[in-house]
This record gives C-alpha cells, structure tokens and sequence, in this order.
C-alpha cells in the first residue's frame, strides 16, 4: 500500500511533526530549571489515557465516570487536564528536589514507573486504540497525490503540531510571558535581575510544557495506540531529539525532530524496521562526541 | 517540612538514645577490638554500629535456617537481593561515588548474561560455570572500557545521557540480530548450579558478602577518597597532581567487574537470558533505585538497600496487597518518598542515628 519515496517523505513528515510536539516540552523544561524530566513520557501517555477515560467507555475509573465526550471536546480538556498534572508534579515534588539533579533524575523516572502501574490498575496491560475523528466528520484515511491509505489522523496531528509550534512561538516572542520563560532558560541570573520572578516562570514553564506533551500524547495514542509502556519510546527519542537539537532550543528540537523523523523512516523503509532505532543512536552518539551542545543549544550551565 | 518532622521525631529519639546508651556503652569494648585490628581497613564503628553490622552480617550468613520461621520463600527472595545486591552496590562505587551517574550498567551485567549464553548456544552447550563465567566478565570488564574511554570526557547530564543510549544501542542491537540472540525470547538453554533452594542461596549470597568486603575496602582506601573527591571538586583532584580521568575510568572498570559476576551468577540463578531481565532500561533505574533507597556513597548502604527492596516487594508487601500493579505502585511511592524526604538514604539515617545515641555525633 505505502510504498516509495513519496510515501516514505509524506510518512515521515507526519511522523516528525509528532516528534516536534513529543520533544519541545521537554526541552523547554530542561532549559529553564536545568531539571531533566525524566516523567515526560509518562505526560504523554497521561495525554493519551485522559483523553480514552473522557471519550470512550472502555476504561473507567472510580469517583470519576466513564463518559463519551464528543472528541472536540474531550481533546481540549485531556489537555488541560495533563498541563495540570504537570503543573502538580513540579509543585509537589519537582520543586523541593531539584538542587539536586541526580535527585530529580531518580524522582521524575520514579514517577514515571509509578504512572505506569496505576495505568497497570486502571485500565490494565491491554492495548487500547482510538481514533480522534469523529464518525463522518472526515473519513478515516486520505488520499496526497500520488500516495493513499494515509490515516487522517496523522494528518490532523500535522496540522495541530503546526499549530501549536506557531501559537509557542507568538508565545515565547511577542508576550511578557513568554519572553520571560525564554529569558530564564538564556541565563537565570540575568532573568533574575531584571525582575523576573524564576519561580513562577518555572512553574508556567511546567504548565506550557505539560500542555504540549498533553497534545503529543493524545495524537501518539491515535496514530499507535495506548498501552502501559508507551512513555519509554517517546522519552528516549525526545532525549535523543533533544540533545541533537541543543538542549534547551525550541528551534532546534523542531530541526532535530524532522531530521531523526526521516532518518528513522527511511531506514526502516529501506534497511528493516529492526534498524530504525540503531541509526538515530548513532547520529546522537556522534552528535554527543563531536558538538556536546548539540545543533543549537550552549554548554550545559546549570551552576 | 523537613524541620517539623525533625521536631515531632525528637522526643521518640530522645528516649531510645536513653535506651541505648549503656547497650552502646557495653559494647564498646569489644568494638574497639575491631577497631584497633581491621578498622583502618573497613571504617570505626562505635559499639552499637558494630553490633548491627555484625548481627546483620550473621543473618544474611544462616538465611536458610530462619527463613521458613518466616516465609517459604524468603531464602528465594533473599538470594535474588543478593544478586542485585552486587549490581547496587557496583554502580555505587562508580556513580554513587564519583558523582558520574550512570545510566547504562545494566549494559554491564547484560553483557555477561549474553556471553554466556551465546557460548552455550553456539559454541559448546557443555561449558560448565568455571570457563563460562571468567569469559562473561572478562567480556563486561571489556564493554566496561569501550563505554568508560569515550563517554567519560563528557560531565554531568551528557555522561547519563551517554549511558543511557548504551542501554538503548544494546536493547536494538540484541533484536536486530534476534537470529544469533532469540530476540524478545531470549535463551534458555543454561543449566543452574543447583536446583537445591538453600545451596543455590549461598551460591549467591557467599559471592554477595566477596564482593562487599573487596568493595567496602576500596572505598574506605585511598582510592575510595580520591573518587569521593571527584564528586565533590574535581578541580581539587588535579590540583594535587592526580589524574581524574584515570579514577574516573578505573572505578568505571572497578565497577564493571562485580557487575559481570552479577550478571553470571543472574544467568545460573534464572536460567534465562532476554532482555527484560537483563538489559532494559528498567533494570538499570531499579539499580538505582535500590541504590539511592539505602543511600548512594557508602556501599553498604546500597546492600542493605537491595535486602530492603526485594523483603518489601516480595515478602511484605505481596502480604498486605493482593493486586500486583498496586503493590508496584506503593513500593515506587516508598522510593519517592525515600527521595524527597531522606535522600541521603535509609541506611545513614540509621547508621548515623546509631552512631549519635551517647551524643557524639558524627
């Protein structure tokens, strides 16, 4: 059915803008409070589970109803839901522990795998799979030029990517906000003495970054599906997007995303699936050897 | 937080070092015996300490004989800590003490487990023990070096980072070549030691203690400060004419030893290689886990860690919760809470509560 240079650049382009929107919030984290947020996957897959429990009835949880959200609905409020889980996971354990970045390193992936076993209870080790379009809204798969059968979802989370990345952008540029988040992670000191309360930035940044995994999240479990593990492979590729793009750069991450997004689609096209992970190790090695700061990122300076 | 929990604990530790003072008192003596012949060698303790050490020591050696008065399993439970033990207790001398936090050893004791059985699979199905598990470790001394040499220039995020892709390099690697490894199978083709519950214990617990007194020596050595003062300032280190690298890498290889002997005796225990067991990523932030739970920097600490775990996860806790994702749950909730609250581990709080009980604290 996909087979070619035109799907696999029109695959791996959607596959990308997923990535962008899995890697940014974690950079972003990374390059205000230092804080390698090892619980970001465990964000996403929240993204994907939420979503499930507000739009379909195949998991349900006690206190809170399962319900049938229309999912222009439902997918807003996952979002909002996992900014906020984020927000709380920096305030209630993030922020006493994050001096200590070992300390952090060991209390974020701790969350992650205790996220994974409350999944475990809830909604079991089945795999769950969902599709955000509503029923006759759109049909299920599309038709681009020469390639067919690509799923429309896909495509939404496309868009939605770009959108999001813009909405960042303004964000980050043009508000008093935002700037003050992109001031933080440039040097905190400096931040500081012209007013910026860094504590609060952090925790907006928390809030930001849980917002975007939310969408990352709610896409990756359309386009795959949601299962109790699936915070590990999206974490370890916004690491390796992430140190390839320069820690803490949200443009370089969006660079990097697209790069190991095609990378990783053409070899498994063309060499097996079972090497589609080897070669972006490589590249982040090479890329850890030669140019540490990554493509747009500075040296690590977290004093 | 932390101040008003220490001022509700005060009166509750004001009557047990009543309690225990003249116990500390009376114990001295024979403490200081232990302290004039091998305390230069393995740290001074105080009477008390050295009570605890001592009758932890005996109830780790005589497992097999209190264990049914307790549980059925407990000798079974007891032996895996045992193993894991050994792993903690490597990656804390070279993460836990250096400050270089690694990530990747389960890429360590993985590459002992694949050795072996990739020996038995394709090479001679006979090899017993005595050739099989001097070539795992001399293969994980070897991986060791490969990852120490390069990622060593790198500091403090990148070397994680570095490691962790180690893990993830070897994960992909053994699917890639599934043909020579079975892939998510793995193999299963090794015989144990033993099937005798109680000798298979000792086949791991005898080992364990080996590896702990080698261990605790190096680390209360010179070395031991050279690499403690790495973490703290590496500058300090080159500025007294010494070679950070150089430490750096060797209590990397330091490290990489025990942890091959980890990953045999893990081999013979389970029978078993595959890479949920051995090489994932979630065995190395078990590692971790168990290591920073007794408290990183001290190689007891880790051990008495792995004993804490694995009695909490396997004995205790399977006891009072019946659902087995719940009772993950509350045990990765003790670690976070060991985290935030007592992050220097649970094994210094004790050792040091011990060592205050007459008021000279340390």
């Amino acid at each position: 059915m996909l087979s070619g240079l035109p799907a696999v650049l029109i695959n791996a382009a959607l596959i990308s803008a997923l990535y962008a929107l899995i890697a940014i919030g974690f950079t972003m984290i990374f390059g205000v409070g230092g804080v390698l947020n090892l619980a970001h996957g465990a964000l996403l897959m929240a993204g994907a589970y939420v979503y499930l429990l507000l739009a379909r009835d195949t998991i349900s949880v006690p206190v809170f109803e399962s319900m049938t959200l229309h999912p222009l609905l439902a997918f807003p409020l996952a979002v909002v839901i996992v900014a906020v889980l984020s927000y709380l996971l920096y305030a209630v354990i993030v922020q006493f522990v994050e001096d200590n970045p070992v300390v952090t390193f060991l209390a974020t992936i701790v969350v992650a795998l205790a996220a994974t076993e409350v999944v475990l209870h809830y909604a079991g080790s089945a795999t769950h799979t969902y599709t955000l379009i509503p029923d006759g809204m759109l049909p299920s798969t599309i038709d681009i030029g020469p390639v067919d059968g690509i799923l429309t979802v896909d495509v939404v989370g496309f868009v939605v990517s770009w959108i999001s990345i813009g909405l960042l952008w303004v964000y980050v540029t043009k508000t008093d906000s935002g700037r003050a988040i992109r001031a933080t992670s440039m040097t905190e000191r400096g931040a500081q003495l012209t007013g910026v309360n860094v504590h609060a930035v952090r925790a907006r940044t928390w809030l930001v970054a849980g917002a975007l995994a939310g969408i990352g999240g709610v896409f990756l479990g359309a386009s795959t599906s949601a299962t109790p593990n699936m915070w590990l492979h999206p974490l370890s590729l916004a690491f390796i997007i992430v140190v390839i793009g320069g820690i803490g750069s949200i443009k370089g991450s969006i660079v990097a995303a697209y790069l190991i997004g095609f990378l990783q689609t053409g070899v498994g096209e063309y060499l097996g699936q079972n090497f589609r992970g080897i070669l972006s190790l490589v590249l982040l090695v090479i890329v850890l050897f030669v140019l540490p700061q990554g493509l747009f990122g500075r040296e690590f300076d977290h004093e | 937080m932390k101040g008003t929990l220490r001022s509700a604990l005060l009166p509750v530790w004001n009557v047990l070092c009543m309690l225990l003072a003249p116990l500390d008192r009376a114990l001295q003596p024979i403490a200081n015996v232990y302290n004039r012949t091998l305390g230069g060698h393995f740290g001074e303790m105080n009477g008390l300490q050295f009570a605890v050490i001592s009758l932890g020591f005996a109830a780790i050696a005589t497992v097999p004989f209190w264990s049914p008065f307790y549980s059925e399993t407990l000798n079974i439970t007891f032996a895996v800590a045992s193993i894991w033990a050994i792993f903690a207790m490597s990656w804390d001398i070279q993460s836990g003490y250096t400050g270089y936090i690694s990530f990747g050893h389960s890429v360590l004791s993985g590459a002992a487990g694949y050795t072996i059985g990739l020996l038995i699979l394709h090479y001679d199905p006979s090899m017993g023990p005595a050739t099989t598990i001097p070539v795992a470790v001399l293969a994980s001394l070897v991986l060791g070096l490969v990852i120490a040499v390069p990622s060593l220039r790198l500091r403090g995020p990148y070397f994680s980072l570095i490691t962790l892709v180690g893990v993830l390099l070897f994960t992909n690697l053994i699917f890639a070549f599934s043909g020579w490894t079975n892939g998510e199978l793995g193999i299963h083709q090794v015989d144990p030691f033993t099937y005798e519950p109680w000798v298979r214990y000792y086949y791991m617990a005898i080992p364990m203690l080996l590896v702990a007194l080698g261990l605790i020596y190096i680390s209360r050595s010179n070395v031991g400060m050279v690499l403690v003062t790495i973490r703290e300032n590496e500058r300090a280190v080159s500025s007294a004419g010494l070679d950070p690298t150089k430490f750096k890498i060797s209590s990397f290889v330091l490290s990489s030893i025990p942890m091959g002997i980890g990953g045999a005796l893990l081999v013979y225990y389970g029978r078993a290689i595959n890479p949920t067991s051995f090489v994932e990523i979630s065995n190395s932030i078990e590692i971790i886990a168990i290591a920073v739970i007794g408290g990183m920097g001290s190689v007891v600490g880790p051990l008495f860690g792995s004993f804490l775990f694995f009695f909490l996860e396997e004995e205790f806790l399977r006891d009072v919760i019946g659902d087995s994702s719940l009772r993950t749950l509350v045990l990765w909730l003790f670690v976070l809470s060991v985290l935030v609250f007592a992050r220097n581990g649970v094994f210094r709080v004790i050792w040091h509560g011990l060592g205050a009980v007459r008021g000279d604290s340390e």
